[in-house]
Formats: C-alpha cells, structure tokens, sequence
C-alpha cells in the first residue's frame, strides 16, 4: 500500500513554477501498477519520488512496503567501475554475504548475456547494456516493489523477450510499478493503471481505462 | 577513483610529490647557498603534505557529480562519496610517506622525524581542514561550477603563498604578517618545525588553525544539511 498525503512537486522553470502534482492525496492498493503520461509530465519523479531518491515539495508519501531503486536510463551505476564491481558494490549496500554476493553476481553474468564486457567499465557500454546490466541485477533483489522506468524498452528484441518473461515471473512474488509507452506491455503486466497530466495524477482500478484516458489526453494534445 | 585512471595512474600517484620535491630541491641547491637545516626533508614534509591537501580538495569537489549514478540508491547520501574520497586520499598519502622512507632507510639518509608525534598531528589535522574545506567546496560546486574553477586556480596560489618550500623565517616581517594570515601557511609551519631538526613553531597560531577548521565544518555542514536532498536529485 502506498499512501500519499497531499503530495505537491513542482520543478523551477524559466516560465515559473512547474507543477508535477499539485496537492496529491491517493490511496494505491498493492497492485501491479502501470504509468502513464505524456513526456516531461512526470513518471519518472513520480518514480524517483517513491524510491526516496527525489522529495516532494509539500505533503508526504508513506508506505509500509519496501521498494527497489528506481531502474530507469540513466544512474544507478559509477562509469569507471566494471560491471561486476558495481554489480558487488550494490550487494554490499543491501549487506549481502560473501556467498551471496558470489551467486548474485554468477546469476547477473549469465542473466545479462554481455560476456566480456561485465568486466569492463560502464562508461563503455551501450544504453540497452546498462539497461541489462540494471534489470538483471533488481531481479536478483527482493523488494515489496519493484520500480521500473522505461528500462525494458531499449534492448533489442531477444533480450526484452527475456526480461519480460523473467518479469512476470518475478512479480508473483512481489508488485511492480512500471512506467512504459509499450500499452500492450502494460496490459498484460499490469492490474491498475496511473496517468500523470499536467499536476494531476488519475488513479484507475483497470488499466484499459487508463490507457483510454492516456489516448484522448494524446488525441487533445495533437489537436492543439 | 584516482588509481584506476589509466595505467599510470598508480605510478604517478607516487611519482609526482618524489618529482616536485626533487625539482625544488635542485633549484635550492642551485641557487641558494647550503642552508641550516636539512633541505630535501624539509621540502619531502611539505610537498607532500601539501599535495595531499589538494588532492583531498579535488577529490572532494568531483565527489557528488562523480558518483552521481550512485545516488540511485537511496542507502548512498552524497557525504558518504566525500568521506570516502578523503579516506582513499589519506590512505594514499600514507603509503606515498612510506615508501619515501623507506628510500631514506635504504640510502642511509636522516629521515627521522624531530618529533613524530606532533608531525602525525600536524598531517590529521591537515587532513581534518582539507575534508572540511572540500565539503563546503563540494556543495558549492553542485550549483555553481565556477566555485570548482576557482578551487583550481586558487591551489595553484596556495603552492606558493603558503610556506611549502620556504619556512616563514625566512621572510621578511611585512611578509610574515601577510602570509600567516593563510590558515594552510601554519599547517606547514608546524610540520616543518617539528620534522625538521634545527626549525621550531614559533609562528604557528594554533587557535587561529582550530578556528579555520572549525568554521569550515561548520559551513560545510550546515549547507549541506540544507542542501543534502537537492544534491540528491541533482
């Protein structure tokens, strides 16, 4: 359950103030949660916001769950360290044992397919690389919460094969909040669904209504 | 980190405070006549003592940008990347004064220190000041980048105006009164004075020292506490 009490986020902008959500008071059930909304709207503060890494102006988010790391394109990762040194780096934050750490990084190894490159540092890998290197590490974790921005978008088709079949599999064992354009990614994984517009956030019991919602709010944009 | 740049980065980590004492000292030789004290010790103390100073208040102000990835995780707050580049650097400056001793020890040169003790004090102090300088540096740089270039250029002066390869004595009066007005100056003073047989402390202000770190911490601090979530979500 994630509680949040009239949560106000606004971001300085040359053209004053840009509100996120503008005194957001919501109940959200644990269910596998889709989000929505246009680019710049806000999933991914929303996001970063529930994985305590970006805090609300006003108000307050509660929950008695545990959450991931928020997975999205960018961060998570120091360039100049291996993968594999990251990967142990994170390990020893969530206080894994030795023994752990040695299978979470076998695991990782052969879950993310990139052979030599575990062993060389972020700064040279590709955008879908880190984007395996962040997915497969989350699902050796576990978490009431699983934060997913976007991640699963960007490897090639093999991969994200993979990753969605391992994703379903891992949320029968927990929830995940998912923000992602794919509507038929966030149809099969999701119960309930989000939509962020213009500081306000729409909450649906069934995804298809939200992503009906999402559509005429497209359809409005495109008018203008 | 520092050591994993390239693959001299290790080499130079050591090689850099041996090359510029060297430089130093053959200049003084060359152009100075033999002075009372023992030069090349005196100039090994201070360089890199003062190299590690910079080192720890460049290390300090990349900190947050550096490891920007880190503070995905909401375990990691940004001071934690400033506390372990100081410590690397510490650690890295107590491995470089090792092995000039040791050189020392296998050439039979005088490499022993008038006053250990106090010199131990002198660099922990040092490194105290350096990490609380380098916390409100790094603040600062979060949101304007050109405090960091300040920094840059303002080592530079440091090098020079702060008793480094000169001890104070050796100024002239009016100079003494400008240049002990530099916290960085005394710091320097005190441990030449208490390595090096024939120097003392005469012109160190220890209060002055204490007041300088504290104020440092003080600021550093409270901006950060202030600052510590939009470092964050920088």
């Amino acid at each position: 359950m994630i509680e949040l009490k009239n949560v106000t986020k606004y971001f300085h902008t040359h053209e004053g103030r840009k509100y996120i959500l503008k005194e957001v008071s919501l109940t959200l059930p644990d269910l596998n949660i889709g989000i929505m909304g246009r680019n710049g709207s806000g999933k991914s503060t929303l996001m970063r916001m529930l994985g305590k890494i970006e805090f609300p102006n006003r108000g307050k988010i509660i929950s008695p769950n545990s959450f991931s790391w928020p997975l999205a394109l960018s961060g998570g990762f120091v360039g100049t360290m291996t993968g594999k040194a990251n990967i142990k780096f994170v390990c020893r934050l969530y206080g894994k044992s030795k023994t752990e750490t040695k299978e979470i990084l076998a695991f990782v190894e052969d879950f993310t397919e990139l052979n030599e490159y575990f062993y060389m540092p972020i700064k040279t890998y590709s955008a879908g690389m880190k984007a395996r290197l962040g997915f497969g590490l989350s699902l050796a974790f576990d978490f009431d919460y699983l934060l997913i921005d976007e991640t699963l978008s960007v490897g090639d088709v093999n991969f994200r094969n993979k990753a969605y079949n391992a994703l379903k599999k891992k949320i029968e064992n927990c929830h995940v909040l998912l923000v992602s354009h794919h509507m038929k990614m966030l149809r099969e994984i999701c119960q309930a669904g989000i939509l962020v517009n213009e500081g306000e956030l729409y909450y649906y019991e069934k995804i298809d209504d939200a992503i009906a919602h999402y559509q005429s709010v497209n359809k409005e944009w495109g008018r203008r | 980190m520092r050591i994993s740049v390239g693959k001299l980065g290790l080499f130079w980590t050591f090689f850099e405070p041996f090359f510029q004492a060297f430089i130093f000292v053959s200049v003084h030789s060359f152009v100075l006549k033999a002075s009372s004290y023992n030069y090349p010790l005196f100039m090994a103390s201070g360089i890199i003592a003062f190299f590690m100073f910079r080192n720890i208040l460049y290390g300090a102000k990349g900190a947050f940008l550096a490891n920007r990835g880190l503070f995905s995780y909401r375990q990691v707050k940004p001071i934690d990347t400033i506390i372990a580049r100081v410590l690397l650097e510490s650690f890295l400056t107590g491995i470089v004064i090792l092995t000039f001793l040791l050189y020392g020890y296998y050439f039979y040169y005088e490499v022993e220190a008038k006053n250990l003790l106090m010199v131990s004090l002198g660099y922990l102090w040092l490194i105290l000041f350096a990490s609380g300088f380098g916390l409100l540096v790094a603040v600062g740089n979060t949101f304007f980048a050109s405090i960091g270039k300040f920094v840059t250029l303002l080592s530079f002066g440091l090098l020079v105006f702060s008793a480094v390869f000169y001890p104070v004595a050796s100024l002239t009066p009016e100079i003494q009164k400008i240049i002990l007005y530099n916290p960085l100056t005394h710091f320097m003073e005190m441990i030449h004075g208490y390595y090096v047989e024939g120097l003392d402390d005469r012109y160190v202000d220890y209060g002055y020292m204490a007041i300088w770190t504290l104020s440092l911490w003080f600021a550093g601090l409270w901006l950060y506490l202030r600052l510590e979530k939009r470092i964050i979500s920088q």
